[in-house]
């Protein structure tokens, strides 16, 4: 991440997307960066924020998206260019402020940088923000290559600044964690300013930064997005390769762009089909790709999740005038690219293998048979788990065993973070509902009021600490305000750990080092007179018999802290275990009555592996943190730990 | 009638599930997968094992009554209403401070007393009321604790969970006070000692008691709690028929109620129990109909008949005949039980040769079914 600041115009560094993305917005000029953690998005605000001092700009991790964004607003209206990231669930939790912030103007270069997950491989959802996009009539950019993502977050402010609007830069996991050479350009050196500007230039008793009258503003932004469509046309960020007239032209986006170059070479079809790769997505260059289409009797269009491309381009096409070629489309409608997850070089060859009516096998079927089957021979079975050590194991534990002796059939809502494991074994299936952030607590107020109903399964609700200020706390007043029953469990391991620890309002510290105030979650649920404990998920029996108590109890909503520091912000910061682990086979008693060797078939911490020749549990030196939580699992005491 | 030994899924299918279990505590505690709470047996995870001693030792899986009387008393199962027995007496304590806390006479508590003074355990499993009146059962190791265990509140209290909890490599001797449905598990583990949990060779003394039902905590409880006022209570009592009356004693006095409000919570599982006198105990006790203040011992092993004899000779008990009439009265008691359990368990099996749990001679069913 070091490379981000160097001050070397014109030198290439090696950089991933989101760092690109970063120097893109140094090169701008930013003095103000706002974002919330969230994969893929993360880096970005992470390599800002190591050289924001240094550079003399403000980076924040802000409470959640829709702050991030408000903040970022406010820097720009004070005439500092600013920037939000955030990934694309984030997008909906702005959405609100997004949809009104279009309807006015801005005041210094705004852009949201929103990175897509496709497939989501690190989310719960794969939504595709070109959709907003379109939606809130916001000029949105996508970058293909890593160049790109510099060059076009810089020019981003550029252009935010003369359309008078936010714009969006969407980037998808394959640019923003990929790696790739980028040319650096000039560090500005401009002294920020900051100034609000009391006084709107035509209607004096109101600021700019008021949309209304907002239908004379919605069309006013339709004049906005008119002009940037112009500019577009002739954006160095669009470009065609091929032949004059292609048999097959493939209009593609983003990262697909690879894909499409890959398979065209591979097909060898370069005097055949040509690629028009777009990077301005909204509003489309309607007259360039006009003239393509006029080019080509076939279209497949290649892009990831929607068929934003796919059906802009057709909405196109029913304007123009009778006469027009009418080329075949390919794509999503037509089931030659999937409309889910995402795509890759042989599924792309694939289509166009098909369209070309080209026989193509990447590799010949037995070798592809055996590919498929090695895995499953050499590679260990492995699935997804909390990490050695992890609190959430204990208090997942805490909760299986509290809901099964309270005995009326209860559960978890949840929502996403390290705890969604919880949804399989590592948490003993014991989440059972998992939306977007908070919507944990937000669900259980709703099954919290069902009494009159008949219904009288305990709820608890979990959300880690950043989400529980993230979009908890809105849900835990509703609670206390409508009276609704359950239990809401923060699950307090004091880090934003699933997207790699960063700090949060709990912490104490900034995302750029400072020392800062504590938010005391136990102190703001106080506040609201609900009950609160506070519990050390490794003392397994209070953290069970808090739980019971707290379910046993009726009436508005109870909250339950868990709190134990993630074992890695532990670990790394302390570089040594706390307890050194080992078994005693004598005493272990294996898979006999009495054990059936809970700890590796129910507890489960990969730290501990079952030793099937010697029929004993062993620990993992190598993978084993050293929590000693397994000890209080062993009903043998066959699990020794010593402190270190 | 299925003889195999099960897993604990069995065990909750068979017996939890169908109204079956009687909260003896004997399959929990001893593995991490099955404990008690509240009243309930619950299972924590679920265990794989297709054979567990959660299911051998339950007394409300099959038990050939035979090999367990042989083990424990020396011969087969007999066909008299009170099981085999050396003796049928009358006693009480002679310890003003016992009999001030007892139930009736006292045996118990003395007894065990005697057993701990005389070396002869290093404890005993008890059950006290808990401060709100629930029962609990411990290990007492000293006469002061024993003397917690005095008095009865009538309800399944799973006692042998604590049994299960003491370590295998533990030398300390046990005495155990038990309801029948306890004894015959703890029989069940005489005659087939567990392999990797406790070491049953080191229950040295068996106390039964007699036993008509017992009350499951949960609505039990809640009807103490909307009708008393718990702290003050300080003995329940259900005195001998004709009374039909369950009383509770606290600071203010006495406050009665119909026993028919109070038997809607008798454990389902009552139901379908055969023994009314703990017959595979060394001693069994329980009162004397008409005659407060005392209680009918039924001395059955050596073990218990040594113990009576010290008692008597070191002046802890003071002893009696049993009127012959209330010998009449409390086999006839003992005889129906059995008669309407058998009947009941018939009912549920839907089939004569079903007997659930009950493994007995085809001539000793045909006896008492006649």
């Amino acid at each position: 991440m070091a490379g981000i600041g160097i001050d070397a115009p014109g030198t290439t560094e090696l950089l991933i997307g989101n760092e690109a993305i970063a120097r893109g917005a140094l090169e701008a000029g930013i003095g103000f960066a706002a974002a919330y953690p969230g994969t893929p998005s993360t880096e970005i605000m992470e390599s800002l924020a190591s050289v924001a001092k240094k550079m003399n700009f403000y980076a924040e991790w802000s409470v959640n998206e829709k702050v991030a964004l408000e903040s970022a607003a406010g820097a720009s209206f004070a005439g500092i260019r600013a920037i939000a990231a955030m990934k694309q669930n984030g997008v909906s939790v702005a959405s609100d402020f997004l949809a009104n912030i279009v309807m006015s103007g801005i005041g210094a270069g705004l852009v949201l940088v929103c990175c897509d997950d496709p497939s989501a491989i690190s989310s719960s959802n794969e939504q595709d923000t070109r959709n907003i996009a379109k939606w809130l009539d916001i000029p949105l950019l996508e970058p293909g290559t890593f160049q790109e993502a510099k060059d076009m977050t810089k020019w981003a402010f550029d252009l935010a600044e003369e359309l008078d609007t936010i714009c969006i830069i969407r980037s998808v996991t394959r640019i923003a964690h990929a790696r790739g050479n980028v040319k650096l350009g000039e560090l500005p050196r401009k002294e920020h300013k900051a100034h609000f500007d009391n006084i709107c230039p035509v209607a004096p008793t109101l600021t700019k930064f008021i949309p209304y009258p907002s239908a004379w503003l919605h069309q006013q932004l339709h004049v906005k997005l008119d002009k940037a469509r112009e500019v577009f046309e002739s954006s160095p960020f669009n470009w065609y390769t091929g032949p004059e007239e292609a048999e097959l032209l493939i209009i593609t986006c983003g990262s697909c762009w690879l894909y499409s170059l890959e398979a065209v070479k591979t097909l060898n079809l370069e005097n055949k089909v040509g690629i028009l790769k777009l990077g301005t997505i909204w509003p489309l260059p309607q007259k360039l790709i006009e003239k393509h289409l006029s080019k080509s009797p076939k279209i497949l269009v290649v892009e990831e999740i929607d068929p934003f491309l796919e059906g802009s381009i057709k909405e196109m096409i029913a304007d123009l005038p009778p006469a027009s070629p009418h080329p075949t489309f390919y794509g999503k409608h037509s089931g030659h690219i999937n409309a889910y997850g995402e795509l890759n070089p042989n599924m792309v060859i694939g289509a166009t293998a098909r369209i070309m009516d080209i026989t193509y096998e990447s590799r010949p079927a037995e070798y592809s048979k055996k590919a498929a089957e090695i895995p499953f021979t050499y590679m260990p079975l492995r699935i997804m788990t909390f990490c050695p050590g992890c609190p959430h194991r204990a208090t997942f534990w805490a909760i299986k065993n509290a809901l099964r002796l309270d005995g009326r059939d209860g559960f978890v809502t949840g929502d996403i973070g390290c705890y969604s494991m919880a949804i399989g074994p590592a948490g003993f299936f014991q989440e059972r509902t998992m939306y977007c952030m908070g919507a944990g607590a937000g669900v259980a107020n709703g099954l919290g009021k069902l009494a009159q109903f008949g219904f009288n399964q305990p709820v608890l609700a979990v959300c880690g600490d950043s989400t529980f200020f993230h979009a908890t706390i809105p849900a835990l007043i509703n609670g206390v305000y409508n009276h609704s029953n359950f239990t809401l469990v923060i699950l307090d391991n004091s880090a934003t750990a699933m997207t790699g620890f960063q700090p949060h309002p709990g912490t104490g510290i900034t995302a750029m080092g400072e020392t800062t105030r504590v938010v005391d979650i136990e102190d703001l649920c106080h506040s609201l007179g609900v009950q609160v404990d506070v519990c050390d998920p490794f003392d397994l029996e209070n953290a069970t018999a808090t739980l019971l108590k707290m379910i046993a109890e009726n009436g508005g909503p109870r909250v339950v802290i868990m709190r134990r520091e993630c074992e890695l912000v532990r670990a790394r910061r302390e570089k040594k275990p706390l307890y050194k682990v080992h078994v005693d086979p004598d005493k272990c008693l294996g898979e006999a009555c009495g054990c059936n060797r809970l700890c590796t078939s129910a507890f489960s911490c990969p730290g501990l592996i079952w030793d099937k020749d010697a029929g004993k549990a062993k620990i993992d030196e190598v993978i084993c943190a050293g929590c000693g939580i397994c000890a209080d699992i062993c009903p043998q005491e066959a699990i020794i730990k010593e402190a270190v | 009638m299925d003889m195999k030994v099960k897993g604990s899924k069995e065990l909750l299918t068979e017996v939890i599930d169908t109204g079956l279990c009687t909260l003896c505590g004997a399959c929990a505690g001893s593995c991490p997968y099955l404990v008690s709470y509240k009243g309930r047996i619950v299972l924590l995870d679920n265990c794989t094992l297709s054979e567990g001693q959660c299911y051998q030792y339950c007394p409300r899986t099959y038990t050939d009554m035979d090999a367990i009387s042989q083990q424990v008393l020396g011969m087969p199962y007999s066909s008299a209403e009170l099981g085999i027995t050396k003796e049928v007496l009358m006693a009480r304590s002679t310890d003003a401070n016992i009999k001030g806390r007892a139930q009736y006479g006292g045996t118990v508590t003395a007894i065990l007393s005697l057993a701990l003074e005389e070396g002869l355990v290093d404890g005993a499993i008890l059950t006290r009321m808990s401060d709100d009146k629930t029962p609990s059962a411990f290990l007492a190791r000293s006469r002061k604790e024993i003397l917690q265990g005095a008095g009865s509140n009538y309800m399944a209290c799973p006692v042998l969970e604590v049994l299960n909890h003491i370590p295998k490599d533990s030398t300390e001797r046990m005495g155990v006070v038990a309801m029948p449905c306890q004894v015959l598990a703890l029989s069940k583990m005489r005659n087939e000692p567990p392999q990797n949990r406790i070491n049953i060779g080191n229950v040295k003394l068996v106390v039964g008691l007699f036993c008509t039902w017992a009350l499951s905590l949960n609505g039990f409880h809640q009807f103490l709690l909307e009708n008393l006022d718990l702290p003050r209570v300080i003995k329940f009592d259900i005195p001998p028929p004709p009374a039909n009356r369950f009383d509770a004693y606290t600071s203010s006095g006495k406050i009665s109620f119909p026993l028919d409000e109070i038997r809607k919570f008798i454990m389902p599982a009552c139901t379908y129990c055969l023994d009314m006198t703990s017959e595979f105990a060394d001693i069994s006790v329980g009162s004397v109909e008409g005659i407060e203040g005392w209680n009918t011992v039924i001395v059955r092993t050596d073990v218990g008949a040594d113990l009576m004899k010290m008692a008597k000779k070191k002046g802890k008990l003071e002893v009696n005949t049993l009127p012959p009439g209330n010998l009449a009265h409390l086999k006839e008691a003992s005889l129906l039980k059995k008669k309407r359990a058998l009947k009941e368990i018939i009912a549920k099996s839907g089939d004569r040769k079903n007997l659930l749990y009950v493994g007995l001679q085809e001539s000793i069913i045909d006896n008492l079914l006649a």
